[in-house]
């Protein structure tokens, strides 16, 4: 459904690359993460692929559409849900997707049916001016689905949403997922990619580090791990240590022998501390 | 793509429905053109006041109301607090054997004039009848003020009508939904063709009921139509430019007001700069749709004049909508 072969963009001719030569696929009914920092280009390359950013370099084809060529029929078959929400603010909920759902030239889905479904009911025909960022948020996460994709690009779908809210557009991805809609997800937050993403790409300046299902992630980099809480000179000391590394086996029996345990837990690694073992940097 | 030009204008139209701004924008050509047909009766009005004694000789008062509106008093005394009152009137009292004309001092020239020459006559014995010069009437019923008045504001509501334009992008801009509708099937040309329709469709609305409600019914319509239709180009292109260089609305409502000065400069340098100095004010498109506006109202214009017009105006303006287009292109993006 999306392949990208070679993909650099500059914001700036000749400057810093926002993405360097990237390469990835994505196939029909995937849902694919991509992961990163703020500023590790994942944006620009959503921005590619959505089209909203000029290709510069490489090869890229979304839905079956070579993204070089200005083709403005291929986003009958694409839905993109932006970060931040951008939804016109003097029009009620339903005017504002019944706008976006005149403007696509495939059947479209009932626009009160989408704001129920994102749990605005009620706020049909309230200005969307008066809605919270929250609310806002949901709306544009709604105008994504309003042409029935078949490819969903989805910018930090939860950011800024309340867990019960967060929970619920969650289900309605994987409802989607279940569909076969081929999702690419673009987040920061790694729970949520592990828990609806197939596989997972982690970038860091332009440049994807690797590629992997968070199932693989797991058993590569974070087996066996023990959170270790203790008292040392008065005061709870934390530590996280790995069960296969031999320094850090014995750095749980020197602790265990000499100071007084509070906890002791084995866990599995998140895909956040994945991603910092193999980035050498954290995700915020 | 005519389906969502219409869908983009429509969407457009619904929310400066409920913009104050906008509104004020759309309406007030309106108004304008009902001030301009509410005054225009007295906007050529060049009747002289006198004021002249009840007493004095009725043929003379009736000789003087046939050219004068003349109000009588009692006394020369009431006459001369009447002439020292803030408008423009004349007395005339008798005076041994001839008359005094009592003025004020600040009138107008005319109107001293006037009333020594009507009095005058009145002595010599003359009337209309005896003239020797044949009376020619071109029939033209409208003062030339109130063409004029009526041209400045079908300019002022094409100006305008940019102005709407601007407000919309700078709202778009403002609540990002550009880029909501670039990832949606219209193109940039159907988006931009569709904001324009709003202001065009306000250009001309606001046009038809201007002319309408200052009654030059009987104008050629496609003439004015036309006009209109091809001067909204620049407007256009200058409302696209400040609508993307622009952060809020009121930045982008006096961006565009700068612009305008000087293109509305262009229509008073066409009524107020002598004849050899016209060709300075050749370059503004506005200049050639004043132009063929002042002989379509004026009711002298003929299609070669008025197409050899339009013709500069769509070329002027085409000059700068290829110098805008990429920052057009680029600032949609």
């Amino acid at each position: 459904m999306i392949s990208v072969k070679n993909l650099s963009h500059a914001y700036i001719k000749g400057g810093n690359l926002a993405v360097n030569n990237i390469s990835f696929e994505v196939s029909k009914g995937e849902t694919f993460g991509f992961l990163g920092p703020s500023g590790a280009g994942k944006s620009t390359t959503q921005g590619v692929l959505t089209g909203l950013l000029k290709q510069q370099s490489g090869e890229v084809s979304v839905a079956g559409y070579d993204t070089k060529k200005v083709q403005n029929e291929r986003f009958n078959k694409i839905g993109v849900s932006f970060e931040q929400s951008n939804v016109y603010g003097k029009l009620t909920a339903k005017e504002n997707l019944d706008f976006y759902a005149k403007l696509f030239d495939v059947p479209t889905r009932d626009s009160e049916e989408l704001i129920r479904l994102v749990g605005l009911d009620g706020k049909e025909n309230v200005r969307v001016g008066e809605f919270s960022k929250g609310m806002k948020h949901r709306l544009t996460f709604a105008r994504s689905m309003i042409n029935h994709p078949e490819l969903w690009f989805l910018d930090e779908p939860t950011t800024g949403l309340d867990p019960t809210i967060a929970a619920t557009i969650k289900d309605i991805i994987k409802e989607q997922t279940a569909k076969g809609v081929t999702t690419f997800l673009t987040t920061h937050n790694m729970y949520i990619a592990d828990e609806l993403c197939d596989r997972v790409a982690f970038i860091i300046d332009g440049v994807i580090k690797l590629i992997d299902t968070p199932k693989n992630l797991k058993l590569q980099y974070g087996q066996k791990l023990i959170d270790i809480e203790y008292i040392k000179d008065d005061q709870v000391v934390k530590e996280t240590l790995k069960t296969i590394d031999e320094q850090d086996r014995k750095r749980i029996g020197e602790i265990v022998n000499t100071y007084d345990i509070q906890t002791m837990h084995s866990k599995e690694a998140t895909l956040e501390e994945i991603f910092i073992q193999v980035t050498g940097r954290g995700l915020v | 793509m005519i389906k969502k030009l219409f869908v983009v204008f429509k969407k457009d139209f619904l929310t400066s429905r409920r913009d104050f701004m906008t509104v004020y924008i759309m309406v007030v050509p309106l108004v304008l053109a009902v001030i301009i047909t509410l005054f225009a009766p007295g906007l050529n009005d060049t009747t002289v006041n006198l004021a002249m004694l009840k007493s004095d000789d009725t043929q003379h008062i009736e000789y003087m109301e046939q050219f004068a509106k003349v109000e009588l008093f009692s006394s020369v005394e009431e006459m001369e607090r009447r002439v020292l009152k803030r408008d423009d009137i004349a007395a005339i009292a008798p005076k041994g054997d001839g008359y005094e004309i009592i003025l004020q001092g600040n009138e107008n020239d005319i109107i001293e004039t006037y009333a020594v020459m009507l009095n005058t006559l009145y002595e010599l014995g003359s009337t209309r009848e005896e003239t020797t010069a044949q009376l020619i009437s071109f029939g033209r019923t409208v003062p030339p003020l109130k063409t004029k008045l009526v041209n400045m504001l079908i300019s002022m509501t094409i100006m305008l009508s940019g102005m709407l334009i601007a407000i919309s992008i700078v709202e778009e801009k403002f609540e990002n939904t550009i880029n909501a509708l670039n990832v949606t099937p219209i193109s940039q040309t159907g988006f931009v063709l569709g904001k324009s329709l709003l202001g065009g469709v306000v250009a001309m609305a606001g046009i038809i009921c201007a002319v309408l409600i200052t009654g030059f019914y009987d104008v050629n319509w496609f003439m004015i139509l036309l006009v209109g239709f091809t001067s909204m180009m620049l407007s256009f292109i200058i409302g696209f430019l400040q609508g993307i260089g622009s952060d809020d609305v009121m930045e982008a409502a006096a961006g565009v007001k700068m612009i305008m000065l000087p293109i509305a400069g262009s229509i008073a340098g066409y009524e107020f700069l002598a004849d050899n100095w016209q060709w300075t004010m050749y370059w503004s498109p506005f200049y050639w749709a004043y132009k063929a506006n002042n002989m379509i109202l004026s009711k002298t214009a003929d299609w070669g004049t008025v197409l050899l017009c339009t013709g500069i105006v769509i070329g002027l303006s085409l000059l700068v909508y290829i110098a805008a287009l990429p920052k057009i292109r680029k600032g949609l993006s």
